[in-house]
Order: C-alpha cells, then sequence, then structure tokens
C-alpha cells in the first residue's frame, strides 16, 4: 500500500510547493518509485507551474472530480509522458510520476470557496489514485494554515512533513500543527527549515532547538536561494541544480521520508 | 663607446668611473633577459652573483609561513639587487622576481671583489646605495609598527589613505613604504573580515513558544463537530489499511 506525505506549513509562501515538487520528482527519479503528487491547495494552486502547466495544457482537475464530473483517474496528468526537451524537468522523461493538479479558473475557485466540497470524496479519490495508479507515494501539497481539507489530509497522511522558517512566528505556529498531528495519529512527522539565510544564525543550535521543542526530526535546513526565487517556480530546482546546497539538503529530506516504515 | 659602456654608465654603483675602468668590467658582466613573472633568484639560494637592473622593473619579496607574500620593496634601472649575499656570504635574503620583462646585468664574486680592490670609489658608491636601502627599511619598518598599533585599536581607516605610486623618482620613502605595505594589510584586513563573519555565523536564535497561545489555539481547531468526526474517520481509515496490510 502506498504512502501519503503531507507537505504543510502554518503560514504561507514558506516553500511548500517547491518542496513538495522537487521530493516527488526525486523520489521518480532518484528512488524509481511511482509517484502522485496532488495539489489541494484549492484556492490558491500553485504546483502545476513548476510541472510545466499552464491554463492551455491543463485538462481536467481535481475540481472536476470534486464536484462528481468525472473519474479521479481522469485528472492525473502524466508528466513522465510530457517532460520537456531540455532544462531539470527532461530528466522526468519517462518516470512514473503523475500531477492531480487544482483548477485555476476564476469561477471554479470560488465555487470552492463559496460551496465548500466534500471532504470524504477526496479522501475517497486519494485512495483510489493510490490503488489505480499502484503509487508508492503520494505526495499532497497543501494550503496554508489548519482549514478542513489540510486538516483532512493530515489526518490521512502515514507521514507529514511540516516546512518552517527561522523565525518565531513559525516557531509557535508549529507547534500547533504538530499537537493536531499528533492529536489525529500521524505516524511520522518530519520538519525541515526553508529560506534559511546562510551563515546568519548557528544551525546546529537551531537543530536542537527545534528537535527538542516539537520531538520530531529535522531533516534538513534549506538555504535562502536567490536562483530558487529566480528561476521563479518555472522548473524543479533540484533538478537542474544538483549540486546547489539546496538541492542537497533537499535530498536529505527525501531520503528521511523514503526511510519512513 | 660599446653598448655595454652605455649601460653600465647608467648603474648608480658604477657612476664616475672612467671610461677604461667600465671597459674592463665590460668584459666581467653578462647580460641577461627576464621574462614577467620570471624568478631571478630565491630566499636561501646561494648567492655568487650581484645584479645591476639596466631595463624593466623586479620585485623584492619574502613568504611568511603561510606563504602570504609581503612586498620588501620593488627596484628598477640602475639599481644593484644581491649585493647582500656577496659581502656577508650568507644565502640570499629575499626572492626576487621581474615585474616585467627586464634585463640585468650579472657580475661574478670574483669581477666584484677585484673591481672593490682597485676602486675604493666603487665601495663609497655601493656605501652610500646601501646606506639608502637602510634609510627606507628604517621608514617601512616606522610605518609597519605605526600601522600595527592602528590594527590593534581597531582604526582601520588609514588603509584609504594609501596612494598608488606615480613611478619615478618623485616617491618619498614613505609613500613608497606605505604602498609596499598595502597589500600586506589589506590582507590583515580580510581575515578581520573572515573573522568577523564567522562571529555572526554563531549568532544563535532563540525561539520561544508562548504555551497558552498553544493551547488555545488547538482547543479551537479541535472543539469542533468535523474536528471529532475527523478523528473517528482517520482512525477508521487507518484501521482499514492496517488490515488491508495483514
Ligand atoms: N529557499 C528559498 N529561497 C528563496 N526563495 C524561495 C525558497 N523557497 C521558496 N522560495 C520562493 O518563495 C515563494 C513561495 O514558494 P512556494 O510557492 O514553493 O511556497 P508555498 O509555501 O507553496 O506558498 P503558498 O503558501 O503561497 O502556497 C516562491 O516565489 C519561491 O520561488
Ligand atoms: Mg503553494
Amino acid at each position: 500500500m502506498g504512502k501519503i506525505v503531507s507537505i504543510h506549513s502554518f503560514r504561507g509562501g514558506t516553500g511548500k510547493s517547491n518542496t513538495t515538487a522537487n521530493l516527488a520528482a526525486q523520489t521518480a527519479l532518484v528512488a524509481g518509485k511511482r509517484v502522485g503528487v496532488v495539489d489541494t491547495d484549492i484556492q490558491s494552486p500553485g504546483i502545476h507551474v513548476l510541472f510545466g502547466l499552464d491554463e492551455n495544457s491543463m485538462g481536467k482537475t481535481l475540481n472536476d472530480y470534486l464536484y462528481g464530473k468525472c473519474a479521479i483517474r481522469e485528472v492525473a496528468y502524466n508528466v513522465g509522458e510530457h517532460a520537456d526537451e531540455s532544462g531539470g524537468r527532461s530528466q522526468l522523461a519517462g518516470k512514473n510520476l503523475w500531477l492531480i493538479p487544482s483548477s485555476i479558473r476564476g469561477r471554479e475557485i470560488s465555487r470552492v470557496l463559496r460551496e465548500g466540497y466534500d471532504v470524504g470524496r477526496l479522501n475517497e479519490g486519494l485512495q483510489t489514485l493510490i490503488s489505480d495508479l499502484e503509487l508508492d507515494y503520494l505526495f499532497i501539497d497543501t494550503h496554508p494554515g489548519l482549514n478542513e481539507e489540510t486538516l483532512l489530509s493530515i489526518a490521512i497522511s502515514d507521514a507529514l512533513l511540516i516546512i518552517l522558517r527561522p523565525d518565531q512566528q513559525d516557531f509557535q505556529g508549529t507547534a500547533v500543527t504538530v499537537d493536531i498531528a499528533r492529536s489525529l495519529d500521524v505516524a511520522n512527522l518530519l520538519l525541515m527549515v526553508n529560506k534559511a539565510v546562510p551563515n546568519k544564525y548557528d544551525y546546529v543550535h537551531l537543530k536542537e532547538q527545534i528537535e527538542k521543542a516539537y520531538h520530531a526530526p529535522l531533516t534538513g535546513i534549506l538555504p535562502l536561494n536567490f536562483d530558487l526565487a529566480d528561476n521563479a517556480s518555472k522548473d524543479i530546482f533540484s533538478l537542474a541544480h544538483p549540486d546547489h546546497e539546496w538541492s542537497r539538503e533537499l535530498r536529505k529530506v527525501a531520503a528521511a521520508i523514503l526511510a519512513v516504515e | 663607446m660599446s653598448d655595454e659602456i652605455i649601460r653600465l654608465k647608467k648603474a648608480f654603483m658604477f657612476q664616475g668611473l672612467p671610461e677604461d675602468v667600465l671597459a674592463a668590467l665590460a668584459q666581467k658582466v653578462n647580460r641577461r633577459a627576464l621574462t614577467q613573472g620570471e624568478t631571478l633568484f630565491n630566499t636561501g639560494d646561494e648567492g655568487d652573483a650581484l645584479y645591476i637592473i639596466d631595463e624593466g622593473w623586479v620585485k623584492v619579496t619574502r613568504q611568511d609561513e603561510k606563504g602570504d607574500e609581503l612586498l620588501l620593496n620593488r627596484c628598477g634601472p640602475g639599481e644593484t639587487i644581491g649585493e647582500m649575499s656577496l659581502l656577508d656570504q650568507e644565502p640570499r635574503s629575499a626572492n626576487v622576481v621581474a615585474l616585467s620583462d627586464a634585463h640585468v646585468m650579472e657580475l661574478h664574486r670574483d669581477g666584484f671583489f677585484e673591481l672593490l680592490d682597485q676602486r675604493p670609489d666603487v665601495a663609497m658608491g655601493l656605501i652610500r646605495s646601501m646606506s639608502s636601502r637602510l634609510r627606507f627599511s628604517g621608514m617601512y619598518f616606522q610605518k609597519m609598527g605605526e600601522w600595527s598599533r592602528k590594527i590593534a585599536e581597531g582604526d582601520y581607516s588609514f588603509m584609504e589613505q594609501i596612494q598608488p605610486l606615480t613611478g619615478g623618482d618623485s616617491n618619498s620613502d614613505e609613500e613608497k613604504a606605505s604602498q609596499m605595505l598595502s597589500a600586506f594589510f589589506l590582507m590583515v584586513k580580510g581575515v578581520k573580515e573572515r573573522e568577523e563573519s564567522l562571529k555572526r555565523q554563531v549568532e544563535t536564535l532563540t525561539l520561544a513558544i508562548d504555551e497558552k497561545k498553544r493551547r488555545q489555539e488547538f482547543e479551537e481547531l479541535t472543539q469542533t463537530e468535523f474536528y471529532t468526526k475527523l478523528k473517528i474517520q482517520a482512525h477508521e481509515l487507518r484501521q482499514k489499511r492496517l488490515d488491508n496490510k495483514s
């Protein structure tokens, strides 16, 4: 049975989408696993851009499934079949990697905001996806904060990766998320720091502090990376720049996820 | 007058020598070409010749144990280098490297002492040039002491005032010594900056959790009907998956 790994952060803009896409790519490419990526950030989807999808190339979306317009299998976009000729993404050609995007059409987004949707159906869809595509891993990119669909994705996860920036606000917010994950019996809790300014802090000390406060392993400290920001989410950074410190740390996080029993 | 004699005439050490002496001397010197960057000799080498610079420039340097170069002097046309080893029979005390393509005239020990025997005025010229080198060394070490003291006090402002050399003789010993020492002190400044950046690195970020706020937020989130249902659902789901596995 495939594992569900949710990537979450208390506040927005911590790098969830970039991290999720890179972890999924590493898992599919390096570890040769069958991998799915779901964008459950229905209010502000974003991860599709990293896989080179735009409004024109996007077919059916998670929204269509949630409102009963299609089966979940029809939404899965085969990244390996559509890999670019060049860039980091080209390495994904022929790999078993599927993306389940959220709609980027204004009308469909506002319907979700207005009416909500049945989270039970989301759950069913994800389970179906795992068995239909015989996934080893299903990565879920979430909306920041703790709304209902995020609580659901945490609840059904085998592992939860919480991303935080090295600052007070994220430290506080992460504490609440950790409590929720424990209350929902998530078996594996992993932490990751992103946007750490190189050489600014004593990161060994920071790691000790974080692990002591949350009783969970800090699996990587990813630096603030202007090249990544510059890339404007157009490519999978760790594939395009494997020797960058950011990519090296990301692979540590990927290894920690692969080690989850 | 042969080319060789004209060249020898330009050397400060041989100034005032009559032409017949220069002609005899010309038989004893070899003209050697140096390409830019070529080493004439290194610290510790045996020294059995002195050199008179005919064209171009050389630098006189020493290396500290880390391999960083300390620039001691820069010498140009007319100046003599390497005479110390001939006089005190010790190995070379510095490295000499061509700063540009250059030509030097090499005079071996025997020829040199023969000349000194015959011409006390050459000895006088040599002593004069060594005195002026000593004066320069005095200034050099005075500057070094002055700047080291400033650095010990944390004052690096003097570095901004170091002027580039204009070349020729118009530079005073002080200007010249400042220039020579600037590279060394810039390196010292670099070391200080590296140390500071290392110090910055050990800045610690101390994070605190407001436990009251944490409990409040947790309760707000979990005391809903949705959450209670979700918890049960999640439990059932995990149970089902466990059953599937076994
Ligand atoms: N380590 C980093 N260094 C610099 N910029 C980064 C880094 N990680 C992510 N970013 C940038 O920060 C922005 C947010 O990243 P991303 O979309 O991955 O975060 P997110 O958590 O998914 O955001 P949201 O909460 O809006 O969904 C993007 O512009 C991205 O390029
Ligand atoms: Mg996002």
